[in-house]
C-alpha cells in the first residue's frame, strides 16, 4: 500500500463517532460524558476501553484519540464532515 | 490549591483557586501586579519588580523590560555593571520565582506546580522557553495556557447567562489576541482565534515617542536621536517611560504633560527638561491606525468563524492597554456596546490560569500536604473529573490488589453531607467499576467509594474520598498552529491542524529521498517539523527538526526506504518526534528545537524588495483581469507593507524585537500575496481540476474498490461545494483524496508498473542522483524485457526516490530528506 494510501486509511478508520463509539445523532450531553468516561476508563487502565470497533476490526484507542474525536464532533462543522464519512464507511 | 501565573509582557500575576474562591497573591508592596522588569546591579544582585520598574529610566542599561518578546529567540540580554546576560527565560524565571516568593509568604509554601498563561499565537518555540523559564523558577510541574482562553473561564466562572458566543479581546503590552469562544450548558470552547504576535501598548507608547520626538526637533536641534540610533538609548527610555505615563494618565483625564527631566543634553553639554503638553484627541488619532489594525484583526476572526458582530453575545476586554477609552469604544462599538461587566481586565488571566490549574489536575501544595502517608488498605485509583460541567459525571476507578489481597465484589459513592447514593455496582472480573455520581450546582462536592467484599462485609480502602468541583468545563487547548513535516518537494504533510486538541500524537509514512551509508554520522536526513498554515513547507516557521543518521545502521540504507514519523504534542505544545525504520530496526529521537529565528537586516530588507516586486506584478494582474476580489485582498499587502517598511529602521538601529516584528510581518505578507496569487488562478485551479478528476474518477470506478468509489463519490461531493464556496485550499485538499484513491485503482493495472517506469525514464534528467536513476532504469529495461512486473514495481519505488521535486524546492523546504 503506498504512503498516501495509508495515511488516508489510518484517518478514515480514527473516525470520531467510531473512537467514541457514538451513534451519529449523539447529543452534545452524551458527547461530552461518553468522552470523559472513555478517558477516565483509559487513566485507570480499563483493558476494554484500550479498543474499538471498526468496519476493519478492533483498532487501539488512546486517551490522544478520545480528546481529538470530542473535539471534532463539538465542532458543528467538522461533526457534519464526520458523520457523511462515517455514514460512507458503515 | 491552585496556582495560576500570567507572566506577562509588562506585568505578572500569580493567582491561587481552593475549590471555592479565586484569589490574586498581592506582592510585597500589596499590590497585585508586579512589573516583568528585572535589575542587575554590578555584583550581580536581581532586582525584580516595582523596585527595578524604577530603575528603568535612569540606568537602562542594567535594567531590562519587555522581555517577554524576545522569548524563543536565543537572544541574550545584557546588563553592562555586571557584565553579565541572560536569556529571556532566565529572566522570566526571575519574575516568575519573585511571584511564588510572594505566594510562599501568603500561603505558606511556594506554589510546586502552576499553570502559566502565554499568548494563544506562540509558536512552539516561545512556549518551549515558557516552560524552561517555569523550571528555572523552581516549578516541578507545568502547564500553559492560552491567555484568551484563561480569561475566558475567569469571566465565564460560574455566570448562569453566559450562553453564547465571546469575543476575547486581549491586547497586552506586546500581543493582541482575540479569540471566539463559546459556552453552551456550561461547556466551554474556543471555535477560533486569531492575533497580531507584534501588536501591543508598547506600540501605542512608541507612537506617542514618534509623536513627541516630531515635536521636540521641531523646536531643537536633537542631534542624531531617533529609534533607529543605539547611542539615543538612555534619553529614549526616559522619553518613552514618560509617553507611557502619561499615556495611561489620558485614561482619566482630557489633557496631561509629557514630563522628562534632564532628558539629553544640548550642544552646550547642560540637561535639558522636556515638558509637552498631550491632549486625548491626540493619543487618540495617534493610536487610530493601531486600533483599526486590531479591528482588522477581529473581523478577520469572525469572516473566518462566519460570525456576524451581532452574533457575539459580549466582549471581554483583557489587558492594561484596553483601559484606554478609545479603544473600548471603536473595539466595544463593533459588537454594539455589549461588553462584559466587572470584570477586572488586570488580573483576568492570572484567575482563570488557577481555575484551569484545578481541571488539569494540577495541586500547588508540597507533596506531603497534598498527599499524607497513606493509610493501610486496599488500594484504588480513582479517576474522575476536577472540574466539570456535568453535573452527573461518570467516576471510574480500579482495584490494585497486592498480593493475597482480592478485589471488592460491590461499590457505592456517597455524597458527603447526604443527599446523594448512588446503585451498588458490581466490580468487573479485572476490578474496575463506572459509576455516576451527582453534583450541586457550582459547589465542590466530596465523595466517598465504599466497597464491599462478596458476603458483604466492608472493604478497607487506601484511598476512599475525592471532590469533584461543578462549574465550567474546558475543553482541551487547541493547538494554534498547524504543525507538519516539511517534504522534499516545499510542501507540508499536517500532522496536526490548528485547533486541534492538546496533548495530541499522530503517525504518518513517508520515505527517504537519498541512501544513506552506515556509521557515518555526516550523512544526515531531515525530517524538518513545521508550524504554519501555508501550503508552501518554506513559508512555514521551522520548528524542530529531527535528524536521521547512518551511525546505528548496519548496512546502506537505500532510497524510498519506510519512515513512520510519529509526532507528539503535550498539553502545553512541547513537540517530541520519533523516526521509525522498521526495515532498519531503528528508532530516532533526537529533535533538534529550534529558536525563533533572527535575520539580519540586509537579508530582511531584500525580502521587502522581492515582496514588493511580487505585489506590483500581482497588482497588474488583479486590474488586467478585473479581479475586484483580488485588488481588495492586496490593499491589506499594502498595509502589511507598509509596517514592514516602518520596523525597517528599528530593525537596523539593532532592535532585535522589531526585526522579529519585521520577519512575521515579511511570512504574513508573503501568505497573502500567495492568497491573492491563488485568486488569480482559481479559473486555471478549477480547469485543472475539471481534467485530473475526469480520469481520476474514470479509473477510480473502473478499477477501485466499492469503499474507494464510494469514498470517491464523498471527495467529488466535497470538491462541488468547495467550488461553490470558492475554497482553494479545501478544494486541493478533496483533490489530493481523488488523487490517492486514483493511486490504489491505477496501481492495480496490470501494465501501471511499465507506464510508471516509462515516465521515469523520459524524466531522466531531473533525478536527484542521475547516475544512480540510470543503473536502475537499466535494471528495470531488462526486467520489462522479462516481463518480471513485480520487480518492476520495486524498481519504481526506488526511482520515485530520486525524483522528490527539485533541488530548489528541497533546499527551500529546510532540507527535508522525507517525501
Amino acid at each position: 500500500m503506498s504512503a498516501g494510501r495509508e495515511n488516508l486509511l489510518r484517518r478514515h478508520l480514527a473516525n470520531p463517532f467510531f473512537v467514541l463509539e457514538l451513534p451519529l445523532d449523539a447529543s452534545r450531553e452524551q458527547l461530552e460524558r461518553q468522552g470523559a468516561k472513555l478517558l477516565a476508563l483509559l487513566a485507570a487502565q480499563v483493558a476494554e476501553a484500550s479498543t474499538y470497533p471498526t468496519p476493519l476490526g478492533r483498532k487501539e484507542r488512546t486517551d490522544e484519540m478520545v480528546r481529538a474525536a470530542l473535539a471534532e464532533l463539538r465542532d458543528p462543522d467538522r461533526r457534519l464532515a464526520h458523520e457523511w464519512w462515517a455514514r460512507g464507511l458503515a | 490549591m491552585h496556582a495560576g501565573i500570567d507572566l506577562g509582557t509588562t506585568n505578572s500575576a500569580l493567582a491561587v483557586f481552593d475549590g471555592a474562591v479565586v484569589t490574586v497573591v498581592p506582592n510585597a508592596l500589596g499590590e497585585q501586579l508586579t512589573p516583568s522588569v528585572a535589575r542587575l546591579d554590578a555584583r550581580g544582585n536581581a532586582t525584580i519588580g516595582r523596585r527595578a520598574y524604577r530603575f528603568l529610566e535612569t540606568d537602562p542599561a542594567n535594567t531590562r523590560a519587555e522581555f517577554k518578546r524576545l522569548m524563543g529567540t536565543g537572544e541574550r540580554i545584557s546588563f553592562e555593571a555586571s557584565g553579565k546576560s541572560f536569556l529571556p527565560e532566565e529572566l522570566s524565571s526571575l519574575v516568575l520565582a519573585s511571584l511564588l516568593d510572594d505566594a510562599k509568604t501568603a500561603l505558606g509554601y511556594a506554589p510546586r506546580t502552576a499553570v502559566i498563561s502565554t499568548p494563544a499565537l506562540f509558536e512552539l518555540p516561545q512556549n518551549h522557553a515558557t516552560m524552561q523559564a517555569g523550571r528555572l523558577a523552581g516549578l516541578e510541574e507545568i502547564a500553559l495556557i492560552q491567555e484568551p482562553i484563561a480569561s475566558a473561564i475567569a469571566a465565564g466562572w460560574r455566570a448562569d447567562d453566559a450562553e453564547g458566543l465571546w469575543l476575547v479581546y486581549d491586547l497586552g503590552g506586546g500581543t493582541l489576541d482575540v479569540s471566539l469562544l463559546e459556552t453552551k450548558d456550561g461547556w466551554l470552547r474556543v471555535v477560533d482565534h486569531w492575533g497580531d504576535n507584534f501588536l501591543g501598548g508598547k506600540d501605542f507608547d512608541n507612537a506617542v515617542v514618534d509623536w513627541a520626538l516630531d515635536r521636540l526637533r521641531a523646536g531643537q536641534d536633537l542631534g542624531g536621536m531617533s529609534r533607529d540610533n543605539p547611542a539615543s538609548r538612555r534619553p529614549l527610555a526616559k522619553l518613552k517611560a514618560a509617553c507611557e505615563q502619561a499615556k495611561i494618565e489620558l485614561s482619566r483625564t482630557l489633557r496631561t504633560t509629557i514630563s522628562c527631566a534632564e532628558m539629553y543634553t544640548d550642544a552646550a553639554g547642560d540637561p535639558v527638561d522636556v515638558d509637552l503638553e498631550i491632549r486625548r484627541s491626540e493619543l487618540d488619532g495617534l493610536i487610530a491606525p493601531l486600533i483599526e489594525r486590531s479591528l482588522q484583526v477581529c473581523r478577520v476572526l469572525l469572516d473566518k468563524t462566519r460570525v456576524s458582530p451581532e452574533a457575539v453575545e459580549r466582549v471581554v476586554f483583557v489587558g492594561g492597554p484596553t483601559l484606554t477609552p478609545a479603544v473600548r469604544e471603536r473595539v466595544g462599538g463593533l459588537f454594539g456596546g455589549r461588553v462584559a461587566e466587572g470584570v477586572d481586565p488586570m488580573t483576568l488571566v492570572a484567575r482563570g490560569a488557577a481555575l484551569y490549574a484545578a481541571t488539569a489536575g494540577l495541586d500547588a501544595r508540597p507533596v506531603a500536604v497534598s498527599a499524607p502517608a497513606p493509610p493501610t488498605g486496599l488500594a484504588v485509583r480513582i479517576e474522575h473529573p476536577a472540574v466539570t460541567a456535568d453535573l452527573e459525571p461518570f467516576v471510574v476507578g480500579k482495584f490494585l490488589p497486592a498480593a493475597g489481597e482480592t478485589v471488592p465484589a460491590r461499590v457505592t459513592i456517597e455524597r458527603e453531607g447526604g443527599g446523594f447514593t448512588s446503585p451498588e455496582t458490581a466490580v468487573s472480573p479485572e476490578g474496575s467499576f463506572a459509576l455516576q455520581v451527582l453534583l450541586e450546582r457550582h459547589r465542590q462536592c466530596r465523595f466517598v467509594l465504599k466497597a464491599v467484599a462478596g458476603d458483604g462485609s466492608p472493604v478497607a480502602l487506601r484511598t476512599s474520598s475525592f471532590s469533584i468541583v461543578h462549574g465550567v468545563s474546558v475543553a482541551d487547548p487547541p493547538l494554534s498552529r498547524s504543525v507538519g513535516v516539511a517534504l522534499s518537494d516545499d510542501t507540508v504533510h499536517v500532522y496536526f491542524e490548528k485547533g486541534t486538541p492538546l496533548p495530541a500524537r499522530r503517525t504518518a509514512i513517508h520515505q527517504t529521498i537519498q541512501s544513506l551509508r552506515p556509521g557515518d554520522g555526516e550523512d544526515v536526513l531531515l525530517v524538518p517539523v513545521v508550524q504554519g498554515e501555508y501550503k508552501r513547507a518554506h513559508l512555514n516557521r521551522l520548528i524542530g527538526s529531527l535528524r536521521i543518521d547512518g551511525k546505528g545502521l548496519k548496512q546502506s540504507l537505500p532510497a524510498a526506504t519506510r519512515v513512520e514519523v510519529t509526532l507528539h504534542l503535550d498539553r502545553s505544545g512541547q513537540l517530541q518526534a520519533r523516526a521509525d525504520l522498521p526495515s532498519a530496526g531503528l528508532s530516532f529521537e533526537d529533535v533538534v528545537h529550534v529558536l525563533v529565528p533572527t535575520a539580519s537586516p540586509e537579508v530582511l530588507e531584500r525580502e521587502m524588495q522581492s515582496a514588493t516586486d511580487r505585489l506590483v506584478d500581482l497588482r497588474r494582474r488583479s486590474f488586467r483581469g478585473a479581479l475586484p476580489a483580488v485588488v481588495h485582498r492586496l490593499a491589506g499587502a499594502d498595509a502589511l507593507l507598509a509596517e514592514a517598511r516602518a520596523g525597517l529602521a528599528p530593525a537596523r538601529g539593532g532592535d532585535t524585537d522589531a526585526a522579529q516584528r519585521l520577519h512575521r510581518l515579511l511570512l504574513d505578507l508573503n501568505g497573502t500575496l500567495d492568497a491573492a496569487e491563488d485568486e488569480i488562478r482559481w479559473p486555471e485551479l478549477e480547469a485543472r481540476a475539471d481534467d485530473r478528476l475526469a480520469v481520476w474518477i474514470s479509473w477510480v470506478s473502473s478499477l477501485g474498490t466499492a469503499g474507494e468509489q464510494k469514498l470517491c463519490d464523498q471527495a467529488v461531493q466535497a470538491i462541488h461545494n468547495a467550488r461553490e464556496r470558492r475554497d482553494a485550499a479545501e478544494l486541493e485538499r478533496q483533490l489530493a483524496t481523488v488523487s490517492a484513491l486514483f493511486d490504489a485503482a491505477y496501481s492495480r493495472h496490470p501494465e501501471a508498473p511499465v507506464w510508471i517506469f516509462e515516465a521515469y525514464e523520459s524524466h531522466l534528467t531531473e533525478a536527484i542522483d542521475v547516475p544512480k536513476a540510470q543503473a536502475l532504469l537499466d535494471q528495470g529495461r531488462s526486467l520489462r524485457r522479462q516481463g518480471n512486473l513485480e520487480a518492476l514495481r520495486t524498481i519504481n519505488r526506488q526511482l520515485r526516490a530520486l525524483f522528490p521535486g527539485t533541488l530548489e524546492e528541497r533546499r527551500k523546504s529546510f532540507g527535508s530528506g522525507v517525501s
